[in-house]
């Protein structure tokens, strides 16, 4: 009696089997071959290299070149703006023309050149943690390395007695995460190593934290921000001349290929060299500009391959 | 007693036996090609994947093709990157999927080129389209070749086009996918 159950259930057991084997159907299968894991890379945290002031975690796509237009106005407001300049735009704080280019998808590097200090910069830029869909990394991480070399005449016969004077550096690892199609956040430490410092009680070398984001408003328009950290940090309180922390805000417009932002910042300058140390005016009396970028992106050494070749008539 | 449990186990083995059965009729491809084509007077744009996987049932005659949209590769870097965020939404729709039943009804151990058609539905940037698909299947041994080419039409599936790029995207987007399925081991 007890064996026959038993194999009463054996029988059932391997009915059950039987039916749900042919019971399979097509998508339960191609749900096995789901291959969606090998393309989990989250792209497009920001949509350009720099997201106002500050670098982010983009880099350039391989064989792109970026060509990057920069122009910073004069203080709207205070005693350097109002209507006799046009709310500072009768002023040129600082103008930048710089390309990036993309050896690479993780690996930029770029070259510019700034109005202010005849500052020439040079960069590279290698993204070395991407964000996955699935998790499993949960940040971007991007390093930076830039150079750079005041090229104008001295002010005073000793300023740059000695040539290293003319160079800085700054060493930036760049982190950020895009919380949802949204949302983006950025967090970069820095640090700037300087020759020379205007005032005395300001280190040479400077430590700063930069924050950085995005909200889209739209698929093409974003609004973004970003504030570096460095009175508070490694610079002392009192200095003879004031000097701030940079905060710039701005809505960034893409066109596909081109990319237009319009900002306003309290800092004078563009290049990272130059602002961290150097922004000597206040969101709060006045000292805040308009400024603007132009991005156009060209697509170099197009592929051979007729599967993905484009043509534009 | 004993002549019910013979039996029993008989029925057991046979649809062991079933098992096997059903397991050999199914047919997979795991890298097949699709490639998309765009043509405007002002710019032709192409992409090609050879990551889309297909699956054929065959004594059910059903079909299932899907294609992860990111693995689709355009010359253009930034072009890809704005196919996948601006129109097809890659982060929130990964997969486009085609599952239907074929038309006529095939023998899969006889080779040679059949033309057909597929019913089913196709989803693309998560909006269902019901669709009869042509095509062309051919069987020589145990290797099942498909092949089609079709449009989709990125109204029929919500994908929008700005007017600022009107002119260089076509409103209706042809496809084409081929490849070799083998049996599932």
């Amino acid at each position: 009696m007890k064996k026959s159950k038993f194999f009463i259930y054996l029988f059932l057991v391997l009915a059950l089997l039987a039916m749900r084997a042919s019971a399979q159907t097509a998508e339960a299968l191609l749900s096995q071959l789901d291959s969606t894991k090998k393309f989990n890379k989250v792209e497009a945290t920001f949509k350009a290299t720099h997201v106002v002031l500050s670098h982010s975690t983009e880099t350039q796509k391989k064989h792109d070149l970026d060509l990057r237009i920069r122009h910073h106005f004069g203080d709207i407001g205070g005693e350097f703006g109002s209507a006799h300049t046009l709310y500072g735009l009768d002023v040129a704080t600082d103008l930048f023309i710089g390309l990036d280019y993309g050896l690479t998808d993780n690996l930029t590097v770029g070259f510019g050149r700034s109005k202010h200090d005849e500052l020439f910069n040079l960069y590279v830029k290698q993204k070395l943690l991407q964000q996955t869909t699935d998790g499993s990394m949960p940040i971007n991480l991007t390093f930076l390395a830039q150079a750079g070399l005041v090229a104008r005449k001295p002010f005073t016969d000793t300023e740059f007695a000695n040539y290293g004077n003319r160079l800085s550096y700054l060493i930036q690892p760049i982190f950020s995460r895009k919380f949802s199609q949204r949302i983006s956040l950025e967090v970069m430490p820095a640090f700037l190593i300087r020759s020379v410092s205007a005032d005395p009680n300001d280190p040479k070398n400077l430590f700063t934290l930069g924050f950085a984001g995005r909200v889209k408003l739209t698929k093409r328009l974003s609004f973004v921000a970003d504030y570096t950290l460095v009175n508070g940090l490694s610079r002392p309180n009192k200095l003879a001349v004031p000097l701030y922390n940079p905060l710039g805000i701005g809505l960034e417009i893409e066109t596909g290929g081109h990319i237009f932002s319009l900002n306003f910042m309290n800092s004078e300058y563009i290049n990272e060299n130059s602002f961290i140390a150097n922004t000597k005016k206040s969101w709060t009396d006045g000292g805040v500009r308009f400024g603007f970028t132009i991005s156009r992106n060209f697509s170099l050494f197009k592929s051979k391959n007729p599967d993905t070749k484009s043509t534009i008539y | 007693m004993n002549s019910t449990r013979n039996k029993l186990v008989w029925v057991a083995l046979l649809c062991l036996g079933l098992i096997g059965k059903a397991e050999a009729q199914n047919y997979v491809g795991k890298s097949l090609k699709m490639t998309i084509f765009s043509s405007t007077p002002v710019e032709d744009i192409k992409a090609a994947s050879t990551s889309a996987s297909a699956v054929l049932v065959a004594d059910k005659q059903e079909l299932a093709v899907q294609l992860p949209v990111k693995s689709l590769e355009f010359d253009k870097k930034l072009m890809q990157q704005h196919f996948n965020e601006n129109y097809i939404e890659s982060d929130k729709y990964p997969m486009a999927k085609f599952k239907g039943t074929i038309t006529p009804q095939l023998d899969w151990s006889k080779d040679g080129e059949y033309p057909v058609t597929v019913k089913g539905v196709l989803n693309v940037h998560g909006i269902d389209q019901n669709r009869t698909i042509a095509g062309k299947i051919t069987i020589k041994g145990n290797t099942i070749s498909i092949s089609s080419s079709f449009e989709v039409a990125c109204k029929d599936h919500q994908i929008k086009i700005p007017r600022l790029v009107f002119a260089k995207i076509a409103e209706v987007i042809k496809v084409t996918l081929q490849g070799t399925l083998e049996p599932l081991k």
